[in-house]
């Protein structure tokens, strides 16, 4: 059952990068939007504005299970590609241990910045 | 065109043959075509008049028996089931299926698709071997348990909708939508208890999960089978069965013996002995 699992986590992580890059979006491009319609809002591209929403909890988790979602997608979709092209069983191991470590590795690296400035002094 | 009005059209035929080519080559063939012509009438026109070494598959001219699939003008068609008229062209091409090894000109070899299909153990698997064996009676199905895989019987094994399938061109271990969409015919049928051996098949790779619904099989398809929608429906059987979900029914049960059935209303008794 391991491909099934493995494509109904696809499925599942495609709709959450759906919601989450939508939130994510409107949150960054909806002032201006709303400034064409003459409501005046604070940017949110601005430091000050970055620097609240990274000491929200709410935010750095919504920033978190993108990356965590979005990598586990895109790196699962990857290697389902790959695995079309025959590859040995050896080979298939190989290219899975590679794309478990790339994944483990961006998500640390993705996951201390926020955690990082979340923590840090105000 | 009126009937018996009589058009020359050019049939432009791969030609391979593998004890004599490397690779293979076109030759063309003035063919005269009337109303209602069909290409396999084209070809049978080309073997008994103009080259009787040229290679193709036909058996029931009919559309039953699935020999004559070939590609005409790049798209796959059974050749006994397409007028030429319906291309609207002075000029038809011919070659062999492709995503499968040729044989000769256009003769594919169709090995892979008979492996597939029998990998997914196209029949009725019973619990009960004895029955399976020796049966003694049929068993009870309902119309609209008949219409869960109706349109799935219908499937000729011409390999067209491999023909037509991007993922079996790119994939070549691919099973293909002509056996996932049977996997799914008998995991449908009420009659059968073999869903879990056919899961545990079309759940490997290079089966069920690769299939990125292009849905050019459904389109090729010349008998309205929808394989497409044969493996998004096994994928939810597969996905549902995972996940601990499935609804399973239990498996029809024997009819009754015609010996031992009562008749529904009084049937008068035999008044003649038959002889
Ligand atoms: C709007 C958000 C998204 C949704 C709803 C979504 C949904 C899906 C689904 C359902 C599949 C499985 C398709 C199949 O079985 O053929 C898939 C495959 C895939 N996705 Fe996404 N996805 C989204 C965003 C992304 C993003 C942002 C990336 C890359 C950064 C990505 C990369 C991939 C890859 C590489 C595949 C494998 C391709 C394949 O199997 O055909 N997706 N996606
Ligand atoms: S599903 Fe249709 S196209 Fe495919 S083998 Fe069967 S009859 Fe031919
Ligand atoms: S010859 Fe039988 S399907 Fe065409």
């Amino acid at each position: 059952m391991k491909n099934t699992y493995l494509q109904i986590s696809q499925m599942i992580t495609g709709a959450l990068v759906a919601v989450l890059l939508a939130i994510h979006i409107t949150v960054q491009q909806w002032f201006v939007v709303l400034g064409l319609l003459g409501i005046k809002v604070a940017d949110p591209t601005t430091w000050g504005s970055m620097m609240e929403r990274a000491h929200q909890g709410s935010w750095v988790g919504i920033y978190i299970a993108l990356l965590a979602f979005g990598l586990f997608h895109a790196l699962n979709g990857f290697r389902n590609i790959l695995l079309e092209i025959n590859l040995s069983a050896l080979a298939i191991r190989i290219l899975t241990g590679f794309i478990i470590a790339f994944g483990v590795i961006f998500l640390i690296l993705g996951t201390y910045a926020p955690i990082a400035l979340f923590s840090s002094y105000r | 065109m009126n009937n018996d009005a009589v058009k020359k059209i050019t049939f432009r035929v791969q030609r391979f043959d593998p004890e004599k080519d490397r690779k293979p080559h076109f030759q063309e063939f003035t063919v005269p075509v009337k109303r209602g012509t069909t290409v396999m009438e084209g070809l049978l026109y080309i073997k008994e008049n103009l080259d009787s070494s040229l290679a193709f598959r036909t058996s029931c001219r009919m559309g039953v028996c699935g020999s004559c699939g070939m590609l005409i003008n790049e798209y796959p068609h059974l050749a006994c089931h397409t007028q030429v008229e319906e291309f609207h062209s002075d000029k038809l091409t011919l070659k062999p299926l492709p995503n499968m090894a040729i044989i000769k000109d256009l003769v594919p070899k169709l090995d892979t698709l008979f492996e597939h299909h029998k990998s997914v153990k196209p029949y009725i698997i019973r619990e009960d071997k004895e029955e399976m064996e020796k049966p003694t009676a049929g068993y009870l199905q309902k119309p609209q348990q008949l219409d869960e895989y109706l349109q799935f019987t219908y499937c000729i094994k011409c390999g067209l909708c491999i023909a037509a399938c991007p993922t079996s061109a790119s994939d070549k271990a691919f099973l293909g939508p002509q056996a996932l969409g049977q996997a799914y015919r008998y995991c449908a049928d009420s009659r059968d208890e073999g869903q879990d051996f056919r899961y545990a098949i079309v759940e490997k790779d290079h089966a069920v999960w690769n299939c990125h619904f292009a849905a050019a099989c459904s389109e090729a398809c010349p008998k309205g089978v929808d394989p497409a929608l044969g493996i998004q429906l096994l994928r939810k059987g597969v996905a549902a069965k995972a996940l601990g979900i499935k609804k399973t029914a239990a498996p029809a049960t024997l009819a009754t013996p015609p010996a031992l059935a009562k008749p529904k209303i009084d049937v008068p008794e035999f008044t003649v002995e038959p002889k």
